[in-house]
């Protein structure tokens, strides 16, 4: 073991300390905090859970998660089947379109949904045209439209680790049960799905806890009786009013120690329970059927029908972008590009300050992630587990936990968040594990000897890094860099709490077009480019080789 | 009538094809086993049996019932029982729900799914063991179960596809007997499958040597090891001296055959299928390592007797292995192993005419 790398793992962990570790001890404590006495105590926890609309809140998060995770996994079960293990042409297209709202901004599904299916929307309108319903029906505000926005987003979690647990699992552990006298659901029920549990965890854990997360979609439709919307409401705009303040904060702690806890209990069952390693000689392609035409016609009409409203959110967002005045119209009439004149000419910092806080945040995590895979895979520091334990967990803490440590660790003492370089330094601890996946992952692939003849050859351990690490992991490192950035373009739930006049990014920009006026073509039109902004990185991906799939996978995977 | 019937059967993975029209038959009660090297084609057959695999064309009858021309018979429905080569052991499950998976599926009560298991469990030396989970047992302990499973709803057919390849050595021969022994209590008609020879010799009651998804001969272990039907088969069972050469004379009224090889004129070598021997014809004199003789003065023989030289010489505890260079051909001998030779001394081998055969 080097001096050299005990020295890089001080010096990564001194990074995780100031900018993990610090911040969320700050938040943790502060929830201790009272109010009337100014002293300290475990009241706010005791009164949180006491207080009949808390306690409410509580519940009603925890009866979202269920419900999201019950659609998902209802809609996702099939579709990942389907994708897995059907043969059926356009399975490229159909995947990466279904996989497609793990790279829109969470709030871009639910603007394009308000607009199509709100009150006076798009089918509301068409069905009393039509004279189908004489009063709008609510699809859109309530319980029922923000399940519907939250599992669409989520969706692809579910079925991406599915899917992989489909193709994975080995053959004939399902042709043994077939032989045995199980034919159909049984086979299905009692063999493939149960194997499948471990794939399907990791990626339902994820989807549990997003409504622990998202404050933004519940606010939008009018529920405000969330976790993180209260936190977010009680943090935002109550802040004079101390008490509601240190409420806010414990909601924000409660949602993070259920976020973490559960996190961990799924990442702990997982381990103990992974069954793909117990199986010999699995090919690569895994169990692929050729449907019947009936079950084919079926499967394609359910994939397109998911497809669909998936595009829904580019296409309506694309229709308002470029109208104005879309209010009681089905479909919009008058088309202008007014919409895009007036960011450009009016807010162009919006999009100069996304691209330089994720630039300079990409810049970060790049210097980071890179030592921090690297130790990981190829030294034996003491510590390096913890690390990487550390910046996986970051996975699961909600948004908002950071931005609200990081206004109230970097306000006083270290007055960082007074200067803009805060925006970018959140960025890159929230997305952080991102990253770190993705270089992790190519780090694996990469053979130790390469680097071995580089350094038996004569030359050092950073000259090897340059000549044949870097060259060698660029391809998995830019689809990782890449993913980053798209992730850090959309970053809603934690810039909210850091931003200052001037330093107002896209998502940010979306937001308060919506808040302030509900100037919904700006909202809709600024959407709409980050979409455009983040078709034209995935492209990229593509072109590097990685593959939407695998890009969005690895960023997601745990 | 036989018990199984392939009948043409005929199938191919896109333009690879993995089975060509073969006819088999495997008698009640009988363990047959389909025995060649990878890609040959067995698997393929086995899994057409199970219904894993759909064959383009013939028929599969079990019991005088067939499985694809009045209709596909789906696995559920064939009444099979089946090893895996990978056990398939259903990791979720514990042995004892392993085990009963497929009784359940039949309208037994739990009292006699309980019995069977039980007996099963018993039979295959895992009792004590049912509320393990897989991953808490031995490779060895698992491939019992998966047997075990596979025997518990009294199949009329037992399928097994390379079941001891993923063990060690020692285990892989320990359990060849018990299989064997299972079975033959059982009178279960069994199909097996292996690349192993000498596990095919050991377990069979008839072998078919199959090669690129054809079934070049059937015999029992006996019959194919001392009258191959080909070289290919000669070369895969056991070890066979190959010297290519020309027929150049056929006496009459006998089975023997003079054959012109590269180190001799004149060879007499015997010939199981007369017809096809025509002077002229190219062939292989074979002769097994072991049915060659050594002499270290010339015998009192008047044909097939080389002077050769020991170019390498290996000891195999049992026996020795000699490399005999004669006329630079290599002749490789089964020697005891008490020999003194060395390398470099020189021999006289007797390639006797009657075991000396004539191979295509």
């Amino acid at each position: 073991m080097s001096r050299g790398n005990i020295s890089l793992a001080a010096l990564l962990w001194l990074v995780i300390a100031f900018l993990v570790i610090y911040p969320l001890s700050i938040l943790v404590l502060e929830s201790f905090k009272i109010a009337k006495t100014g002293g300290w105590g475990i009241g706010n926890y005791i009164e949180f859970f006491q207080d009949a609309y808390y306690l409410k809140t509580f519940v009603n998060t925890l009866f979202l998660s269920t419900l999201v995770l019950l659609t998902t996994t209802v809609f996702g079960v099939p579709l990942a089947y389907i994708l897995a293990r059907y043969r059926h042409w356009g399975k490229t297209v159909f995947t990466a379109l279904i996989l497609l709202p793990i790279v829109l901004p969470a709030f871009a599904g639910v603007f394009a949904f308000i607009i199509f299916f709100g009150k006076y929307g798009t089918v509301n309108l068409l069905l009393m045209g039509i004279g189908l319903v004489e009063k709008p029906i609510n699809f859109i505000y309530g319980l029922q439209g923000l399940v519907f926005i939250q599992s669409l987003h989520m969706l692809p979690f579910i079925v991406l680790g599915l899917s992989a647990g489909f193709t994975n699992i080995d053959p004939s552990f399902e042709e043994a049960a077939e032989v045995e006298g199980a034919s159909g659901f049984r086979r299905f029920f009692t063999v493939t799905l149960p194997l499948c549990t471990p794939s399907y965890l990791a990626g339902a854990v994820l989807v549990f806890l997003w409504p622990f997360t998202d404050w933004l979609t519940p606010l939008i439709l009018g529920q405000v009786d969330f976790l993180p919307s209260v936190a977010y409401i009680n943090i935002s705009y109550h802040f004079t009013d101390m008490h509601r303040k240190y409420m806010g904060i414990v909601a924000v702690v409660v949602s993070s120690i259920v976020c973490i806890s559960l996190f961990l209990l799924a990442r702990w069952w997982v381990e103990k329970k992974k069954y793909t390693g117990l199986s010999k000689g699995t090919t690569s392609e895994g169990r692929v059927i050729e449907p019947s035409a009936l079950v084919k016609s079926g499967a394609y009409v359910y994939m397109i029908f998911i497809a669909i409203l998936v595009l829904l959110i580019p296409i309506v967002l694309g229709l308002a972008a470029f109208s104005r005045r879309w209010v009681f119209e089905p479909f919009p009439t008058y088309w202008t590009l007014e919409n895009f004149r007036l960011i450009l000419l009016e807010s162009p910092g919006l999009i100069k300050n996304s691209f330089l806080f994720s630039g300079i945040a990409l810049i970060f995590g790049i210097a980071f992630g890179l030592p921090v895979a690297y130790l990981i895979v190829r030294t034996r520091v003491p510590g390096k587990d913890a690390l990487d334990f550390v910046i996986t967990l970051m996975l699961a803490f909600p948004g908002i936990a950071i931005g609200v440590s990081y206004i109230l660790a970097f306000w006083k003492g270290i007055p960082l968040a007074q200067y803009w370089i805060i925006m970018p330094i959140a960025l890159f601890a929230r997305r952080l594990p991102y990253f770190l996946r993705m270089a992790h992952s190519s780090y694996l692939q990469l053979d130790p000897s390469l680097e071995e003849a580089s350094e038996v050859s004569g030359a050092g351990k950073i000259r090897t890094f340059f000549n044949i690490s870097l060259p060698l992991l660029l391809k998995g490192v830019l689809v990782g860099v890449v993913m980053f950035f798209i992730m850090a373009f959309q970053e809603i739930s934690t810039a909210v709490f850091l931003y200052k006049g001037g330093w107002e990014t896209l998502p940010i920009g979306i937001y308060l077009n919506w808040h302030r006026g509900m100037e919904f073509g700006i909202a809709a039109a600024m959407a709409f480019l980050m979409i455009v902004i983040t078709f034209i990185l995935l492209l990229i991906i593509s072109r590097i080789g990685g593959g939407v799939l695998k890009a969005a996978w690895g960023a997601g995977e745990n | 009538m036989a018990f199984i019937e392939i009948q043409s059967l005929f199938k191919r993975y896109k333009d690879v094809v993995a089975v060509n029209r073969i006819q088999l038959e495997v008698n009640k009660g009988e363990l047959l086993t389909m025995l060649g090297p990878s890609g040959c084609g067995k698997t393929t057959t086995l899994r057409c049996i199970a219904g894993l695999e759909k064959p383009e064309e013939g028929d599969i009858v079990i019991d005088g019932q067939p499985m694809l021309s009045e209709g596909f018979v789906p696995p559920s429905k064939r009444g099979i029982g089946m090893v895996f080569q990978n056990y398939a052991v259903w990791p979720h499950m514990k042995v004892f729900n392993n085990i009963v998976y497929g009784l359940k599926l039949q309208k037994i009560s739990r009292q006699s799914i309980r019995e069977r298991a039980q007996q099963v469990l018993e039979l295959v030396g895992l009792d004590g063991l049912e509320n393990r989970y897989p991953s808490q047992l031995s490779g060895g302990q698992q491939q019992r179960v998966a047997l075990a499973r596979a025997l518990v709803t009294n199949p009329k057919v037992l399928l097994l596809d390379e079941p001891l390849s993923n063990l060690d050595a020692k285990l892989r021969e320990e359990l060849r007997f018990e299989i064997k022994s299972l079975v033959r209590r059982m009178g279960i008609t069994s199909v097996y499958v292996t690349h192993d020879q000498a596990e095919a010799m050991v377990i069979s009651d008839r072998i078919a040597v199959m090669d690129s998804g054809n079934v070049v001969q059937i015999g029992t272990a006996r019959e194919i090891y001392e009258k191959p039907a080909n070289r290919f088969v000669a070369d895969f069972i056991g070890t066979m001296n190959f010297m290519s050469g020309e027929v150049v004379q056929i006496p009459q009224d006998t089975d023997a055959v003079y054959v012109r090889t590269e180190f001799s004129e004149k060879m007499l070598c015997t010939t199981s299928s007369i017809t096809e021997t025509t002077p002229g014809k190219k062939v292989y004199a074979s002769i097994r390592p072991e049915d060659v003789e050594v002499f270290t003065e010339p015998p009192q023989v008047t044909e097939n007797l080389f002077k050769g030289t020991i170019a390498h010489k290996a000891y195999l505890g049992n026996f020795l292995y000699f490399f005999v260079s004669v006329n630079e051909t290599m002749i490789r001998v089964q020697v005891p192993h008490h020999l003194p030779q060395e390398e470099g001394q020189e021999l006289y081998l007797f390639l006797n005419p009657q075991k000396c055969m004539i191979l295509f």
